[in-house]
């Protein structure tokens, strides 16, 4: 178990409507690790990391082909309950999005959606959380004030927290990072380091740099489709396909 | 538009493309100093080496603003570091060259040594390695770069040819002590000689490896390659 992939994609097909935005997705995602998703603007990023917890469910008119796994375990079974899938596979955004309530409150929401009720468990969790967001320190005399006061890069660390609040395995980002100014960008980044120790992270991001500073397993996609996995520094060196190369020095179309 | 990173790398490719043709130059005048004993010639390859020097320092300005300013990756990083290792080859080949031109100075000095054979062998050896080892990275060409190794074996067997020859040269001369002394120092200085193109060879097959990396990703640098000795 301990060895066996988290989450897995075979020959899968996503249509809105009768646009096929991704063709033919196969990827092995790795427990405790960190696995970027390059790739230019439109070419389905977003798509792909919203299909891994069906959010994708929430847009009428799409449709999904072949499968994906969680734990071996098929997510677009008709058994499975998608509350309880999203609560494993949590999401971050890219803008922060907290809610106008209580730095306590935002936490603590995903934690009273699932029917925790007990104020010593909201209490321990959302501390936990906070810790594990690296923003602890900077909001435990203010927990109580409203999270619209946090700065921006504050605030996505708090939207971290939320979604790590429901201890999820698998943490989704896209593009955590990129409302933030280079020092809470470097937090977050810190931050990532840090979860792959309890999680396996998945992150869109558009910056390649951050793609190689963060992740272990880096992913190009391509007009809807996977050209290349590889480790991340092998395939920033060395890539083993043109199509990358052009794409990561700058040399596209 | 060209963009302006394809234009800074071009002009960190020019650069050294300007500067292997100074090194080449070099080692082509000091081994004619050597050969026609030509002090002037010699004299001249000694006040080049300063244009090689500022021309490495130019590559290396060139490449540490490329990969502050430009995180390059893949291929164009491999280049970046591919160039700044050649580059410093080249200003130890171009060394050589000025130290041939000062052994070249002291032995115009005295009488000619008899002609030694296997020298303009092995001088023959190291231009064909220089020339082959900027083609290579000219031409993107691996081929040419595991070449080099090849080679490299030549220049050593011919390098320790001269040494034999000067040796049983110095044991042989003349009993008369003052031509005995003047025909050692001879000797060691064309032995010097011999020894700074054996060097310039090396260097030149370190740049072949250097070419490898930057074409293929891949380090020859200390892997055995067997040759078919054809
Ligand atoms: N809700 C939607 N309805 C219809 N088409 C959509 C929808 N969302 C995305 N698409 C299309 O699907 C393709 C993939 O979009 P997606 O948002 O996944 O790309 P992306 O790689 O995340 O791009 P970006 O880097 O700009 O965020 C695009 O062609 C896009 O126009
Ligand atoms: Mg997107």
């Amino acid at each position: 178990m301990e060895n066996a992939p988290k989450l897995t994609a075979r020959q899968l097909n996503f249509y809105y409507g009768k646009f096929k935005a991704l063709e033919e997705i196969s990827i092995t995602i790795n427990r405790n690790q960190v696995t970027a998703l390059i790739g230019p603007s439109g070419c389905g990023k977003s798509t792909f990391l919203r299909c891994l917890n069906r959010m994708n469910d929430l847009i009428p008119g799409t449709r999904v082909e072949g499968d994906i796994r969680l734990d071996g375990e098929d997510i677009y079974d008709s058994n499975i309950d998608v509350v309880s899938l999203r609560r494993r596979v949590g999401m971050v955004f890219q803008k922060p999005n907290p809610f106008p309530k209580t730095i306590f409150e935002n936490v603590a929401y995903g934690l009273r959606v699932n029917g925790i009720k007990d104020k010593k468990i909201l209490k321990d969790r959302v501390e936990k959380a906070l810790k594990q967001s690296a923003l602890w320190d900077e909001v435990k005399n203010r927990i109580n004030e409203s999270a619209l006061g946090l700065s921006g890069g504050q605030q996505q660390r708090l939207c971290i927290a939320r979604a790590l609040a429901v201890e999820p395995d698998v943490l989704l980002m896209d593009e955590p990072a990129s409302a933030l100014d280079p020092i809470a960008t470097q937090k977050i980044e810190d931050l990532i380091h840090e979860l792959k120790n309890n999680f396996t992270i998945i992150i869109v991001t558009h910056s390649m740099q951050q793609a190689a500073r963060v992740s272990d397993i880096t992913a190009f996609f391509y007009m809807g489709k996977l050209i290349e996995t590889g480790d991340t520094e092998t395939l920033f060196t060395r890539p083993a396909l043109k199509q990358t190369e052009d794409y990561i020095t700058g040399r596209f179309g | 538009m060209e963009r302006h990173f394809i234009k800074t790398l071009d002009d960190l490719k020019m650069t050294l493309l300007n500067m292997a043709a100074l090194t080449q130059r070099a080692i082509e005048k000091a081994t004619q100093a050597y050969l026609n004993r030509d002090e002037g010639l010699a004299q001249a390859v000694i006040e080049g080496d300063r244009e090689v020097n500022n021309l490495e320092l130019k590559v290396d300005q060139i490449a540490l603003k490329l990969l502050a300013l430009e995180q390059p990756m893949a291929r164009d990083l491999r280049f970046i570091l591919g160039t700044t290792k050649i580059s410093n080859e080249l200003e130890r080949i171009a060394d050589q060259a000025v130290n041939i031109a000062e052994r070249t100075l002291f032995l115009c000095q005295h009488p000619p040594l008899d002609h030694i054979p296997a020298m303009d062998r092995l001088i023959e050896v190291v231009k064909s390695m220089l020339d082959t080892a900027i083609t290579s990275f000219v031409e993107e060409n691996t081929q040419k770069a595991i070449k080099l190794r090849q080679m490299d074996d030549i220049a050593d067997k011919y390098t320790l040819e001269v040494l034999q020859v000067l040796i049983a040269n110095m044991v042989q001369s003349t009993p008369a002590t003052e031509k005995r002394i003047v025909n050692a120092r001879r000797s060691v200085q064309t032995i010097i000689i011999s020894r700074c193109l054996e060097r310039a060879g090396d260097l030149a097959t370190n740049i072949g490896e250097h070419v490898a990396f930057i074409v293929e990703a891949i380090n020859i640098k200390h892997q055995k390659v067997d040759f078919d000795q054809s």
